[in-house]
């Protein structure tokens, strides 16, 4: 009976990997020229409003040491 | 041939969590085991079903326990074998390769040739948060872009002032290894689980003599360790991923499992929401070396990548949604186009043997922060594939590191038991 158990499991995965497949197959997919233009389109849009990549004026960085006062 | 197969059928909890039943099909006779959760029968948490028997109604079973269950039994009706069904899975798989590799007009370096390179980053340790007591595993930032909240092995979950080093609240929980933990999108709430196979919610106090512990809420059950959880666009549903090899979502308030992902085969250690403009899916990452995307609706696994060769500690969202990129022990991040369904690109050196494991872009998506267990950071520019930069200063492995949610700074924590925050 645990044979029988194992094998009709097995089949069971089998079939559940296969309707995956199917699924997976069926998705619309777009060319990597296209795709790729976008993800660049995207990074070069960004990019000013990207602080670490543009760093920040240290008068609005509020994790930059502060310097010492002087009293005049 | 009509008759319902499942009628009067027993349910036992299984010792994984799948919740399976058995059935003597007459014919042929056999024991067809169905993984799945049935909705109607398991009042509260159908991922940790009790032991013992109850009988329900096929009409009101959750929809996937029934087609599954039909089609065993249909497949098993055509005759269908077990060869015949690994054939058509290596059908499908070369088919698919096929279908990935005709897209495949070229790579993206070659598109991003023309991008200028990034110029070199200045970016130094601003902060060290020092207070758990043994390693720092996961960390988390506020929306309000200071706070941050971070868990320990040492069973404590601290919520941080990053800028005032003020620690705000601390959260003892029953279990060491809290693996996970996440801030709520309100702010007023924290989420955190592990080893205690939970994901627990805890609503923060503006009241500094109130004990939060106290106020801590159970939400996530799963049967084995919570690796990461996640709110979603609000503080009332939870998403987590398990040991126990799946991802589920959750209700808050009730507790209620609202959907449950199956689909890894092995424990699911990272989990990633898509960019809320891109709709409901997300990523996982896990054991069986496979980076998952699902429907966060349906349930349904939508697309596989199966490109790294150990396990996948850490999958993250490209900021467009388009795509996302994952961190592995197999000392390599990788990167991959949602569009086109495959990987784009690898960032990996000779020099770098050490697993990765944690990884996240900054504000435009131009860099890749990359934690690995050679105790550093390596900062990839994620269009051109190659490394911008390397940031030290941590003693042991980097568990974890996030990008503040404006893009100023760089959160890294660590197994030396310290979080470090980074800024140019």
């Amino acid at each position: 009976m645990s044979g029988k158990m194992c094998s009709s499991s097995s089949i069971l995965q089998a079939q559940k990997l296969v309707d995956q497949l199917q699924i997976e197959a069926c998705m619309e997919r777009f060319k990597i020229s296209l795709t790729a233009a976008d993800l660049v389109r995207y990074c070069q849009g960004h990019r000013r409003s990207d602080p670490l990549i543009t760093g920040i004026s240290s008068s609005s960085n509020p994790f930059k040491d502060k310097k010492t006062c002087v009293l005049l | 041939m009509s008759q319902d197969p499942l009628e009067g059928c027993r349910i036992s909890a299984g010792k994984k969590s799948a919740v399976s039943l058995g059935k003597a099909l007459h014919p042929p006779n056999l024991l067809v085991v169905v993984e799945g959760t049935c909705g109607a029968c398991v009042a509260a948490s159908p991922v940790s079903a009790p032991e013992g028997s109850c009988s329900y109604n096929v009409a009101h079973h959750h929809l996937c326990v029934c087609v599954r269950v039909c089609m065993a039994w249909q497949g098993l009706q055509k005759g269908e074998t077990l060869a015949s069904l690994k054939q058509e899975s290596e059908n499908l798989r070369r088919k698919l390769e096929e279908e990935r590799g005709k897209l495949t007009d070229v790579e993206l370096h070659q598109v991003a040739e023309k991008v200028e390179t990034v110029a070199a980053l200045s970016i130094k340790t601003r902060r060290v948060l020092k207070g758990h007591g043994n390693k720092v595993l996961s960390m988390d930032w506020c929306k309000d872009k200071r706070r941050l909240v971070s868990s320990s092995q040492d069973g404590k979950v601290i919520v941080w002032d990053a800028f005032t080093l003020n620690k705000e609240h601390g959260i003892t929980l029953p279990c060491t290894w809290v693996m996970a933990c996440a801030y709520a999108p309100s702010g007023c709430a924290v989420a955190c689980g592990g080893l205690d196979n939970k994901c627990s919610v805890v609503p923060l106090s503006l009241d500094r003599n109130e004990n939060v512990t106290a106020k801590k809420k159970s939400v996530a059950m799963h049967t084995n360790y919570v690796s990461g959880c996640s709110f979603t666009n609000s503080d009332m549903q939870l998403l987590t991923s398990s040991g126990d090899g799946t991802c589920a979502l959750w209700d808050v308030e009730s507790g209620q499992l609202l959907q449950s992902f199956h689909g890894h085969t092995a424990d699911v250690l990272s989990l990633d929401l898509a960019p809320s403009e891109t709709g409901n899916t997300f990523v996982s990452g896990g054991c069986d070396m496979k980076a998952n995307v699902w429907d966060m609706r349906s349930g349904q696994n939508i697309q596989s990548f199966d490109n790294h060769q150990s396990d996948i500690n850490c999958v993250k969202y490209y900021p467009s949604g388009d795509a996302f990129a994952s961190a592995s022990d197999d000392a390599t991040c990788r990167f991959y186009d949602l569009r086109a369904d495959r990987e784009v690109a690898v960032y990996q050196k000779d020099s770098i043997i050490f697993g990765a494991s944690s990884v996240d872009f900054s504000l435009s998506g131009r860099l890749l922060f990359a934690g690995y267990n050679d105790y550093t950071i390596n900062v990839w520019d994620v269009l051109k594939g190659t490394r911008v930069s390397v940031l030290f200063g941590h003693e042991n492995r980097v568990s974890r590191v996030r990008v503040s949610p404006d893009g100023t700074a760089l959160c890294s924590a660590s197994w030396d038991n310290t979080l470090r925050v980074s800024r140019t």
